[in-house]
């Protein structure tokens, strides 16, 4: 157990001091707070911590051990790599205002987190108060510390919904969805339409995301309805499909006309055309999706108070998305504990039993599919409106792809899991991937590139070292990597766990004294 | 009373033709047996029964009740469970929670309670392991877990599907004489069964069934005696 917390504050300390190598200034701070309190809670995990001394011991000294490696990273970023990029050097002083800054920060979330483990019965809500803290107080602090960084997490929440809503589909019910996007796009096309004036409809945000969210659980049940007799690979394909379908008709419905069917035989049969009924698009075929181009722009939400949603102003669509995820997590969390998430889990393990058991397999899958759709019908409506446009390209094969990815690397069926693999596939993607890209192109013009002398040499360097154009190959290299390393997730749930693990001496016990 | 009266039952597996006709009475409080060879079409009629096939031609009376055109999850509301052939219990839940499961179908959490007892008292081993994965269990141990379960829809008629597969001969001696409590604590049992010698010292009535169609049928006693069932079933010659 101890091995396991000295593991997992390493990997801490290691994404701290990258976070401070590649961003500098106070993002020691910010991280050593966000991390420190992760760290304080890590060292406590799983074990009776007897009073609240116990827990500020083993707390802070976690923090402690992170904040040093935040000094540490501070001081080398300052003196080596900030000269490196062509910078003038920070100088100690202000190094070392900014890593030890961050040391006293970790320390004191560490020591925190750890005092609120040790309060016994009270432990499970002093964490969560303390992480509702942390979330509530984000942005704020991002703000002061100029990081910048509350844009990426409002993108990192946008996923965590659809994450955690393919998670019913396939971590609950055991249904293969490749397709999932679909429903993030259908989700955003209804905010499109009824918000936008491709329709000249502009109706009210804070209603059109739950018609958002109940048209995609519409559409969830019509694409379950005929894959029920599916199983495994083949309704892996079908949702493909469904996948692929989706944003193809959204590209395509920019010429609509409509005429009422009999008439249309009749005219046809007497061959006078213009005899047709005409209903939509009579002078001219009806856009409604704009095709390539997209709808454009897009209504947002409007509060007292705060009046209408700006796009350069983060707060109010952080606080609203997380509103949507905390929202979210209550209700799946609510529904897997239900009869409803126990008839998921049944027909996962075995469909034919669970049908004997006297579980309705139609109505359980369709309800699968409606649910994790509306969740994705949220993320639609909310992307939709904070992006204020929406292109079908959006939505393509590859949104459906790194979802799923965010389940399994997190941990099938387990929602912790399932948020954290979200947040680290995100923000290495949107955050650490093109910092540090720009820190590496730095370095390169102001250290490599005047020592090349040769000219080919030197431009293929220029181009070449980029990690942008690596991230799928990055992000790949990290599947594979996970996938023989711990197959069951970053947090798995332990039901998994005990199946993709050979029953050694250490599982073996674990359940027996379960 | 007749509780379950199959006639003229049709079922197919698209164009195969599995069940021919076969029609077969469970009067009250009987355990009758069904014996047959591999492909018989013994499953069949367990799965038919319980609406996970559909005959395409006959009928299925529960206490008068046609089941023909009810769904499963009605079926099991009316008080016929399965414990099914190769024991499919769910492995990654515990002992516990399969055990809730069984009772899917019920909404009453004080009988569950009770029920969760008594089929603990049957089967003491399923105690020491309840917090235990399904699929760490011992293949006995899952048959038992199988049987306890479809206990626990509290069933007038409860369907076994070969509870003695791939047993050792203690255990298949030791769940059939729980299959005998069962019977004698009221629950009447339509057993499936290749082992026919076990199966006809437990049923007070048995048929033979043979690709599709019943082909003899009578007591325990006149079965055991039967020149045919001595030489196909019971291996004597």
């Amino acid at each position: 157990m101890t091995q396991q917390a000295m593991k997992s504050g390493n990997i801490l300390a290691a994404i701290a001091a990258l976070t401070v190598l590649l961003f500098g200034g106070w993002s020691g701070a910010v991280i050593g707070w966000l991390l420190g309190a992760a760290a304080g809670l890590m060292a406590c995990q799983g074990k009776k911590i007897p009073s609240p001394k116990t827990g500020i011991r083993l707390g802070s000294n976690a923090g402690l051990a992170l904040g040093i490696w935040i000094l540490i990273a501070s001081l080398i970023q300052g003196l080596v790599l900030f000269p490196a990029t062509g910078q003038s050097s920070l100088g100690v002083i202000q190094g070392l205002l900014f890593g030890g800054v961050g040391l006293v920060v970790a320390t004191f979330a560490g020591w925190l987190m750890g005092a609120l483990q040790g309060l016994g019965s009270k432990r499970q809500q002093a964490t969560r108060a303390f992480l509702a803290v942390i979330l509530i107080t984000f942005p704020l602090i991002d703000q002061i510390a100029r990081t910048n960084w509350t844009a990426t997490v409002i993108q990192i929440l946008i996923f965590a919904l659809l994450a955690l809503g393919l998670n019913i589909v396939v971590g609950y019910a055991g249904l293969l969805d490749l397709g999932y996007a679909a429903f993030f796009a259908i989700g955003a096309y209804t905010t499109g339409f009824l918000s936008s004036p491709q329709i000249n409809l502009e109706w009210n945000f804070w209603l059109v995301i739950w018609i958002a969210a109940a048209v995609a659980a519409l559409a969830g049940v019509i694409l379950g309805a005929p894959t029920l007799r599916l199983r495994g690979d083949y309704l892996a394909i079908v949702t493909l499909g469904f996948g692929e379908i989706v944003p193809v008709v959204f590209r395509n419905l920019t010429q609509i006309q409509i005429y009422e069917p009999i008439s249309r035989i009749f005219a046809s049969l007497l061959g006078r055309p213009e005899l047709a009924i005409c209903l939509v698009g009579c002078d001219r075929p009806f856009n409604l999706t704009g095709g390539e181009a997209g709808i454009n722009p897009i209504g947002r939400p409007t509060l007292p108070l705060i009046g209408t949603f700006q796009s350069g102003q983060y707060l109010p669509w952080y606080y609203l998305i997380l509103l949507l995820v905390v929202f979210s997590v209550l209700m799946i969390g609510r529904l897997r504990d239900s009869r409803l998430g126990r008839a998921w889990s049944a027909i996962r393990e075995d469909e034919l039993a669970a049908s004997a058991m006297g579980i309705n397999l139609v109505q359980t899958k369709l309800l699968a599919f409606a649910m994790g759709a509306t969740f994705s019908g949220f993320a639609g409506a909310f992307y939709g409106a904070y992006i204020s446009a929406i292109f079908p390209s959006v939505f393509d094969f590859s949104v459906s792809v790194i979802v799923l990815c965010m389940v399994i690397l997190g941990g099938l069926g387990n929602m912790t899991g399932v948020l954290l693999g979200c947040t680290i596939i995100m923000a290495a993607d949107r955050l650490y991937l093109p910092q540090l890209a720009q820190v590496l192109k730095s370095i390169l013009n102001t250290l490599v590139l005047p020592n090349v002398a040769n000219p080919a040499l030197r431009d293929f360097l220029a181009t070449s070292i980029d990690p942008i154009q690596m991230r799928l190959f990055l992000f790949g290299l990290t599947l594979v990597v996970m996938m023989i390393v711990r197959p069951e997730g970053l947090v798995p749930n332990a039901e998994r766990q005990a199946e993709l693990r050979s029953p050694d001496e250490e599982s073996l016990a674990e359940v027996r004294s379960q | 009373m007749t509780l379950l009266e199959l006639r003229d039952i049709h079922t197919y597996y698209g164009n195969i033709h599995a069940l021919k006709g076969a029609s077969l009475r469970v009067e009250q409080g009987e355990v009758v047996t069904l014996l047959g060879s591999n492909g018989a079409g013994k499953t069949t009629i367990l799965r038919t029964i319980q609406g996970l096939l559909r005959p395409r031609q006959g009928s299925i009376r529960f206490e008068g009740r046609a089941l023909e055109s009810l769904s499963t999850e009605a079926i099991v509301r009316l008080g016929i469970s399965q414990s099914p052939e190769g024991r499919l219990i769910f492995p990654r839940m515990t002992v516990q929670e399969n055990l809730e499961m069984g009772a899917f179908s019920r909404r009453d959490s004080l009988g569950i309670k009770a029920d969760t007892e008594r089929v603990l008292m049957l089967f003491p081993r399923l105690r020491e392991r309840i917090s235990q994965k399904g699929g760490t269990l011992s293949g006995g141990e899952q048959q038992m877990l199988a049987i306890a379960r479809a206990l626990m829809a509290r069933p007038r008629l409860l369907l076994l599907d070969e509870p003695s597969m791939g047993l050792a001969p203690m255990l298949v001696t030791q769940i059939f004489s729980i299959i005998r409590d069962i019977n004698t604590q009221g629950t009447t049992i339509l057993l499936v069964e290749q082992n026919a010698r076990m199966a006809l010292t437990v049923a007070h009535r048995g048929y033979v069934l043979q690709t599709g169609q019943i082909v003899l049928t009578g007591t325990s006693k006149d079965l055991q005696s039967n020149e045919t069932v001595r030489k196909a079933y019971l291996g004597e010659t």
